[in-house]
Protein backbone atom coordinates (compact mmCIF):
# COMPACT_ATOMS: atom_id res chain seq x y z
CA UNK A 1 0.00 0.00 0.00
CA UNK A 2 2.85 2.28 1.09
CA UNK A 3 4.97 1.22 -2.10
CA UNK A 4 1.99 2.29 -4.50
CA UNK A 5 1.25 5.79 -2.63
CA UNK A 6 4.92 6.57 -2.91
CA UNK A 7 5.17 5.27 -7.08
CA UNK A 8 2.06 7.73 -7.22
CA UNK A 9 3.58 10.42 -5.58
CA UNK A 10 6.68 10.14 -7.65
CA UNK A 11 4.80 9.72 -11.30
CA UNK A 12 2.52 13.13 -10.48
CA UNK A 13 6.03 15.14 -9.76
CA UNK A 14 7.22 13.30 -12.85
CA UNK A 15 4.55 14.52 -14.64
CA UNK A 16 3.85 17.73 -13.13
CA UNK A 17 7.46 18.78 -12.93
CA UNK A 18 8.68 17.48 -16.42
CA UNK A 19 5.59 18.78 -18.61
CA UNK A 20 4.88 21.82 -16.73
CA UNK A 21 8.91 23.02 -16.89
CA UNK A 22 8.60 22.32 -20.65
CA UNK A 23 5.38 24.31 -20.84
CA UNK A 24 7.01 27.20 -18.83
CA UNK A 25 10.16 27.34 -21.14
CA UNK A 26 8.05 27.02 -24.94
CA UNK A 27 6.11 29.94 -23.24
CA UNK A 28 8.17 32.56 -22.60
CA UNK A 29 11.09 34.09 -24.93
CA UNK A 30 13.57 32.16 -26.25
CA UNK A 31 16.30 31.99 -23.93
CA UNK A 32 19.33 31.00 -25.66
CA UNK A 33 21.83 32.90 -27.92
CA UNK A 34 19.79 36.29 -27.52
CA UNK A 35 21.60 39.51 -28.80
CA UNK A 36 19.96 42.65 -27.22
CA UNK A 37 20.89 46.14 -28.57
CA UNK A 38 18.94 49.23 -26.86
CA UNK A 39 15.59 47.53 -26.91
CA UNK A 40 15.80 45.43 -29.61
CA UNK A 41 16.58 41.68 -29.48
CA UNK A 42 17.61 39.37 -32.18
CA UNK A 43 18.26 35.63 -32.21
CA UNK A 44 21.05 35.46 -34.46
CA UNK A 45 21.09 31.12 -34.52
CA UNK A 46 17.60 30.64 -34.93
CA UNK A 47 18.12 31.13 -38.79
CA UNK A 48 21.46 28.24 -39.19
CA UNK A 49 21.11 24.76 -38.72
CA UNK A 50 23.06 25.51 -35.41
CA UNK A 51 19.44 26.35 -33.51
CA UNK A 52 19.32 25.12 -29.97
CA UNK A 53 16.19 22.16 -29.50
CA UNK A 54 14.33 24.94 -27.53
CA UNK A 55 14.11 26.98 -30.36
CA UNK A 56 13.36 24.28 -32.86
CA UNK A 57 10.55 23.22 -30.44
CA UNK A 58 9.46 26.59 -30.17
CA UNK A 59 9.51 27.30 -34.07
CA UNK A 60 7.54 24.37 -34.27
CA UNK A 61 4.81 25.31 -31.79
CA UNK A 62 4.28 28.60 -33.52
CA UNK A 63 4.01 27.74 -37.37
CA UNK A 64 6.87 30.54 -37.43
CA UNK A 65 9.64 30.77 -40.32
CA UNK A 66 12.86 32.23 -39.26
CA UNK A 67 14.97 33.94 -40.98
CA UNK A 68 17.77 31.91 -42.50
CA UNK A 69 21.35 33.82 -42.10
CA UNK A 70 21.97 34.33 -45.68
CA UNK A 71 18.98 36.49 -45.72
CA UNK A 72 18.91 38.83 -42.97
CA UNK A 73 18.58 38.95 -39.06
CA UNK A 74 15.32 40.21 -37.63
CA UNK A 75 15.40 42.25 -34.15
CA UNK A 76 12.04 42.08 -31.94
CA UNK A 77 10.89 45.16 -29.23
CA UNK A 78 7.94 44.48 -27.00
CA UNK A 79 9.63 47.28 -24.61
CA UNK A 80 10.84 51.08 -25.32
CA UNK A 81 13.92 52.59 -23.97
CA UNK A 82 12.55 52.82 -20.30
CA UNK A 83 11.67 49.31 -20.57
CA UNK A 84 8.25 49.58 -20.32
CA UNK A 85 6.09 47.66 -22.69
CA UNK A 86 4.62 48.84 -25.76
CA UNK A 87 1.26 50.01 -25.33
CA UNK A 88 -1.20 50.76 -27.83
CA UNK A 89 -2.66 53.85 -25.25
CA UNK A 90 0.67 55.49 -25.84
CA UNK A 91 2.08 57.31 -28.80
CA UNK A 92 6.37 56.33 -29.38
CA UNK A 93 8.94 58.48 -31.56
CA UNK A 94 11.42 55.49 -33.19
CA UNK A 95 14.18 57.83 -34.30
CA UNK A 96 17.72 57.08 -35.24
CA UNK A 97 19.70 54.79 -37.90
CA UNK A 98 19.68 51.05 -38.12
CA UNK A 99 22.29 48.81 -38.31
CA UNK A 100 23.83 48.48 -41.62
CA UNK A 101 21.79 46.62 -44.29
CA UNK A 102 20.84 46.79 -48.02
CA UNK A 103 16.72 46.60 -46.89
CA UNK A 104 14.99 46.79 -43.94
CA UNK A 105 11.42 46.84 -43.16
CA UNK A 106 9.51 48.18 -39.38
CA UNK A 107 6.20 46.30 -38.94
CA UNK A 108 3.90 46.31 -36.17
CA UNK A 109 2.04 43.14 -34.82
CA UNK A 110 -0.47 43.51 -32.23
CA UNK A 111 0.01 41.33 -28.76
CA UNK A 112 -0.85 37.84 -30.39
CA UNK A 113 1.28 38.74 -33.26
CA UNK A 114 -0.97 39.57 -35.84
CA UNK A 115 -1.10 42.70 -38.25
CA UNK A 116 -3.85 45.35 -37.46
CA UNK A 117 -6.54 46.16 -39.70
CA UNK A 118 -6.05 50.58 -39.79
CA UNK A 119 -8.05 52.93 -42.34
CA UNK A 120 -4.19 53.98 -43.14
CA UNK A 121 -3.54 50.72 -44.95
CA UNK A 122 0.07 50.56 -43.67
CA UNK A 123 1.38 47.64 -41.44
CA UNK A 124 4.86 48.82 -42.44
CA UNK A 125 7.63 50.67 -43.65
CA UNK A 126 10.88 50.09 -45.64
CA UNK A 127 14.08 52.03 -46.03
CA UNK A 128 13.12 53.16 -49.46
CA UNK A 129 9.77 54.99 -48.96
CA UNK A 130 10.33 55.94 -45.39
CA UNK A 131 11.04 60.17 -44.41
CA UNK A 132 14.51 60.65 -43.53
CA UNK A 133 15.72 64.14 -42.24
CA UNK A 134 18.82 65.98 -43.94
CA UNK A 135 21.37 63.81 -41.98
CA UNK A 136 19.83 60.05 -43.21
CA UNK A 137 17.94 59.04 -39.97
CA UNK A 138 14.49 59.00 -39.50
CA UNK A 139 11.59 59.41 -37.41
CA UNK A 140 8.65 56.88 -37.13
CA UNK A 141 5.62 57.94 -34.54
CA UNK A 142 3.88 54.79 -33.84
CA UNK A 143 0.21 55.80 -32.35
CA UNK A 144 -3.41 55.18 -32.35
CA UNK A 145 -3.66 58.95 -33.93
CA UNK A 146 -2.86 60.68 -37.18
CA UNK A 147 0.85 61.38 -36.68
CA UNK A 148 2.27 64.34 -39.49
CA UNK A 149 5.75 62.45 -41.49
CA UNK A 150 6.20 58.43 -40.90
CA UNK A 151 3.26 57.20 -39.00
CA UNK A 152 2.95 53.72 -38.11
CA UNK A 153 -0.79 53.16 -36.56
CA UNK A 154 -1.68 50.90 -34.18
CA UNK A 155 -5.41 49.96 -33.31
CA UNK A 156 -4.97 47.88 -30.24
CA UNK A 157 -4.90 49.91 -26.22
CA UNK A 158 -2.91 46.93 -25.29
CA UNK A 159 0.45 45.90 -26.10
CA UNK A 160 1.98 45.51 -29.04
CA UNK A 161 5.41 44.83 -31.07
CA UNK A 162 7.99 46.27 -33.24
CA UNK A 163 10.23 43.94 -35.67
CA UNK A 164 12.66 45.35 -37.72
CA UNK A 165 14.07 42.99 -40.21
CA UNK A 166 17.40 43.66 -41.92
CA UNK A 167 17.89 41.89 -45.39
CA UNK A 168 21.39 40.90 -46.40
CA UNK A 169 23.24 42.32 -43.53
CA UNK A 170 27.06 41.92 -42.32
CA UNK A 171 25.47 41.16 -39.15
CA UNK A 172 23.67 37.79 -40.12
CA UNK A 173 25.86 34.99 -40.94
CA UNK A 174 27.95 34.01 -37.68
CA UNK A 175 30.05 37.09 -36.98
CA UNK A 176 29.91 38.49 -33.67
CA UNK A 177 27.44 41.34 -33.28
CA UNK A 178 28.96 43.99 -31.37
CA UNK A 179 28.45 47.92 -30.88
CA UNK A 180 26.20 48.55 -33.56
CA UNK A 181 23.25 51.69 -33.60
CA UNK A 182 19.88 50.62 -33.36
CA UNK A 183 17.01 52.90 -33.38
CA UNK A 184 15.65 54.53 -30.08
CA UNK A 185 12.00 54.02 -28.89
CA UNK A 186 10.77 56.76 -26.77
CA UNK A 187 7.81 57.13 -25.01
CA UNK A 188 6.14 60.71 -26.28
CA UNK A 189 3.03 60.51 -23.77
CA UNK A 190 0.14 58.08 -23.20
CA UNK A 191 -3.01 60.91 -24.27
CA UNK B 1 12.56 5.05 8.03
CA UNK B 2 9.29 5.72 5.91
CA UNK B 3 9.73 9.10 5.35
CA UNK B 4 13.28 8.53 3.66
CA UNK B 5 11.74 6.21 1.47
CA UNK B 6 9.68 8.67 0.35
CA UNK B 7 11.76 11.32 -0.06
CA UNK B 8 13.64 8.61 -2.21
CA UNK B 9 10.46 8.63 -4.55
CA UNK B 10 10.14 12.20 -4.16
CA UNK B 11 13.81 12.72 -6.07
CA UNK B 12 13.00 9.60 -8.03
CA UNK B 13 10.01 11.44 -9.82
CA UNK B 14 12.17 14.80 -9.91
CA UNK B 15 14.55 12.75 -11.97
CA UNK B 16 12.04 10.87 -14.47
CA UNK B 17 10.11 14.87 -14.47
CA UNK B 18 13.76 15.93 -16.39
CA UNK B 19 13.92 13.02 -18.46
CA UNK B 20 10.54 13.72 -19.49
CA UNK B 21 11.12 17.78 -20.22
CA UNK B 22 13.55 16.63 -22.64
CA UNK B 23 11.35 14.11 -24.52
CA UNK B 24 8.93 16.72 -24.65
CA UNK B 25 11.34 19.05 -25.87
CA UNK B 26 12.83 16.81 -28.41
CA UNK B 27 9.83 15.67 -29.66
CA UNK B 28 7.50 18.81 -30.26
CA UNK B 29 8.94 19.70 -33.61
CA UNK B 30 7.76 15.64 -34.78
CA UNK B 31 4.41 15.97 -32.98
CA UNK B 32 3.40 19.82 -33.71
CA UNK B 33 0.68 20.39 -35.79
CA UNK B 34 0.64 23.92 -36.48
CA UNK B 35 4.56 23.52 -37.44
CA UNK B 36 5.15 25.04 -41.18
CA UNK B 37 5.60 22.29 -42.88
CA UNK B 38 1.82 21.65 -41.81
CA UNK B 39 0.69 24.81 -42.39
CA UNK B 40 2.13 24.75 -46.20
CA UNK B 41 0.34 21.44 -46.72
CA UNK B 42 -2.90 23.58 -47.15
CA UNK B 43 -1.16 25.81 -50.33
CA UNK B 44 -1.46 22.52 -52.50
CA UNK B 45 0.36 19.22 -53.23
CA UNK B 46 4.22 18.60 -52.54
CA UNK B 47 7.00 18.95 -55.73
CA UNK B 48 5.53 22.79 -56.83
CA UNK B 49 5.85 26.11 -55.46
CA UNK B 50 2.66 27.73 -54.08
CA UNK B 51 2.33 31.26 -54.20
CA UNK B 52 1.38 32.12 -50.45
CA UNK B 53 -1.10 35.39 -50.15
CA UNK B 54 0.47 38.75 -49.12
CA UNK B 55 0.01 38.97 -45.44
CA UNK B 56 -2.42 41.32 -44.76
CA UNK B 57 -4.40 41.62 -41.88
CA UNK B 58 -6.59 39.26 -41.17
CA UNK B 59 -5.17 36.92 -44.17
CA UNK B 60 -1.38 35.63 -42.78
CA UNK B 61 -0.14 32.80 -44.24
CA UNK B 62 2.32 31.76 -41.53
CA UNK B 63 2.69 33.63 -38.13
CA UNK B 64 5.22 36.74 -38.81
CA UNK B 65 5.65 37.05 -42.61
CA UNK B 66 6.88 40.00 -43.68
CA UNK B 67 4.00 42.09 -45.33
CA UNK B 68 6.63 43.81 -47.58
CA UNK B 69 7.62 40.33 -49.37
CA UNK B 70 6.09 37.88 -51.72
CA UNK B 71 5.87 34.55 -50.65
CA UNK B 72 6.32 31.01 -52.60
CA UNK B 73 7.24 27.74 -50.87
CA UNK B 74 7.79 24.24 -51.58
CA UNK B 75 7.67 20.99 -49.59
CA UNK B 76 10.00 18.43 -51.55
CA UNK B 77 11.17 15.41 -50.78
CA UNK B 78 14.61 14.20 -51.70
CA UNK B 79 13.94 10.38 -51.72
CA UNK B 80 13.76 9.80 -55.23
CA UNK B 81 16.95 11.80 -56.19
CA UNK B 82 17.91 15.13 -56.11
CA UNK B 83 16.02 18.53 -56.96
CA UNK B 84 16.23 21.49 -58.90
CA UNK B 85 14.81 25.00 -58.05
CA UNK B 86 14.90 27.24 -61.18
CA UNK B 87 12.89 30.84 -60.94
CA UNK B 88 13.49 33.74 -62.81
CA UNK B 89 12.89 36.63 -60.54
CA UNK B 90 13.13 39.91 -60.26
CA UNK B 91 15.97 43.05 -59.97
CA UNK B 92 15.95 43.30 -56.44
CA UNK B 93 16.10 41.81 -53.13
CA UNK B 94 14.97 38.51 -53.62
CA UNK B 95 16.35 35.79 -51.39
CA UNK B 96 15.31 31.63 -50.48
CA UNK B 97 15.68 29.48 -47.60
CA UNK B 98 15.54 25.76 -47.29
CA UNK B 99 14.15 24.24 -44.23
CA UNK B 100 14.17 20.27 -42.81
CA UNK B 101 11.14 18.73 -42.19
CA UNK B 102 10.87 20.03 -38.65
CA UNK B 103 11.31 23.78 -39.61
CA UNK B 104 15.06 24.34 -39.20
CA UNK B 105 16.78 26.20 -41.14
CA UNK B 106 19.80 24.44 -43.59
CA UNK B 107 20.33 26.87 -46.20
CA UNK B 108 19.59 30.40 -47.61
CA UNK B 109 21.31 32.77 -49.74
CA UNK B 110 20.13 36.02 -51.25
CA UNK B 111 20.55 37.71 -54.42
CA UNK B 112 23.65 39.97 -54.04
CA UNK B 113 25.20 36.16 -52.39
CA UNK B 114 23.98 34.06 -55.16
CA UNK B 115 25.78 36.97 -57.89
CA UNK B 116 22.73 36.04 -60.13
CA UNK B 117 19.43 37.58 -60.86
CA UNK B 118 17.95 33.73 -61.24
CA UNK B 119 17.48 31.18 -59.03
CA UNK B 120 18.87 27.85 -59.95
CA UNK B 121 19.44 25.25 -57.48
CA UNK B 122 19.86 21.86 -56.83
CA UNK B 123 19.27 20.20 -53.76
CA UNK B 124 20.69 16.34 -52.83
CA UNK B 125 21.48 14.43 -50.16
CA UNK B 126 25.27 13.29 -49.21
CA UNK B 127 24.42 10.11 -50.87
CA UNK B 128 23.62 11.78 -53.95
CA UNK B 129 26.03 14.35 -53.87
CA UNK B 130 28.88 11.84 -53.90
CA UNK B 131 27.08 10.20 -57.30
CA UNK B 132 26.94 13.67 -58.82
CA UNK B 133 30.69 13.82 -58.02
CA UNK B 134 31.16 10.55 -59.37
CA UNK B 135 29.45 11.37 -62.49
CA UNK B 136 29.61 14.96 -63.24
CA UNK B 137 26.67 16.35 -65.25
CA UNK B 138 28.16 19.14 -67.55
CA UNK B 139 24.79 21.07 -67.76
CA UNK B 140 25.21 21.62 -63.71
CA UNK B 141 27.92 23.87 -63.81
CA UNK B 142 25.21 26.99 -64.00
CA UNK B 143 23.59 25.79 -60.72
CA UNK B 144 24.08 26.41 -57.44
CA UNK B 145 24.43 22.98 -56.00
CA UNK B 146 24.08 22.26 -51.80
CA UNK B 147 24.01 19.32 -49.90
CA UNK B 148 21.82 19.34 -46.87
CA UNK B 149 21.35 16.42 -44.38
CA UNK B 150 17.50 15.74 -44.28
CA UNK B 151 15.06 13.57 -47.01
CA UNK B 152 11.98 15.89 -46.72
CA UNK B 153 12.17 20.16 -46.34
CA UNK B 154 11.15 22.84 -48.32
CA UNK B 155 11.92 26.02 -49.56
CA UNK B 156 11.04 29.27 -49.51
CA UNK B 157 11.24 32.30 -52.06
CA UNK B 158 10.62 35.56 -50.51
CA UNK B 159 10.64 38.46 -53.06
CA UNK B 160 10.71 42.52 -51.91
CA UNK B 161 8.03 43.99 -53.09
CA UNK B 162 8.41 47.93 -53.00
CA UNK B 163 5.13 49.07 -53.52
CA UNK B 164 1.72 47.57 -54.14
CA UNK B 165 2.03 48.11 -58.06
CA UNK B 166 4.84 45.81 -58.29
CA UNK B 167 3.00 42.90 -56.37
CA UNK B 168 1.31 41.32 -59.80
CA UNK B 169 4.99 41.26 -60.90
CA UNK B 170 6.33 39.50 -57.91
CA UNK B 171 3.88 36.77 -57.79
CA UNK B 172 3.34 36.55 -61.54
CA UNK B 173 7.27 35.14 -61.22
CA UNK B 174 6.78 33.32 -58.16
CA UNK B 175 4.08 31.38 -60.04
CA UNK B 176 6.32 30.51 -62.29
CA UNK B 177 9.02 29.17 -60.00
CA UNK B 178 9.74 25.56 -60.63
CA UNK B 179 10.51 23.03 -57.43
CA UNK B 180 10.89 20.03 -59.94
CA UNK B 181 12.89 21.18 -62.64
CA UNK B 182 14.39 18.65 -64.59
CA UNK B 183 17.99 17.71 -64.17
CA UNK B 184 20.45 16.91 -67.05
CA UNK B 185 21.00 13.26 -67.62
CA UNK B 186 25.31 12.56 -66.84
CA UNK B 187 27.36 12.97 -69.73
CA UNK B 188 30.60 12.05 -70.18
CA UNK B 189 33.24 12.55 -70.29
CA UNK B 190 33.18 15.12 -67.49
CA UNK B 191 34.45 18.35 -68.35
CA UNK B 192 34.41 20.03 -65.21
CA UNK B 193 33.56 19.77 -61.51
CA UNK B 194 29.67 20.65 -60.77
CA UNK B 195 29.64 24.12 -59.37
CA UNK B 196 29.89 22.96 -55.53
CA UNK B 197 28.68 25.97 -52.65
CA UNK B 198 28.05 25.07 -49.25
CA UNK B 199 26.99 28.07 -46.76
Amino acid sequence: MRLLINLAIAIAIAVIVGFGSAALVLDRERMFGAVTRGAWTAWPDTGSADADPYTAAMLARTGEVPLGAGEGLAFSADADDQGSRLNGGCTYRITGQTPPARLWTLTVYDGDGHLMENPAQRTVFHSREVLRHENGSFTIAVSRSAQPGNWLPVTTEDRFRLILRLYDTPLAGGATIGAIVVPAIERVGCP
Amino acid sequence: MSVIRTLLYVIGGLLLGGIIHIAVILLMPDFANRDAWTSLGRFGQDGAFHLLPMSEPGTEPLPYLDPQMAYAACRFSLEDGPIRIKAAMPEDFWSIAVFNRRGSNVYSLNDRSAERADIDLVIATPVQMAQLRENPIAALDQSIVIEVPITRGFALIRSFVADPTLVGRAETMLRAASCSAELPSADAPPPADPGDEKQ
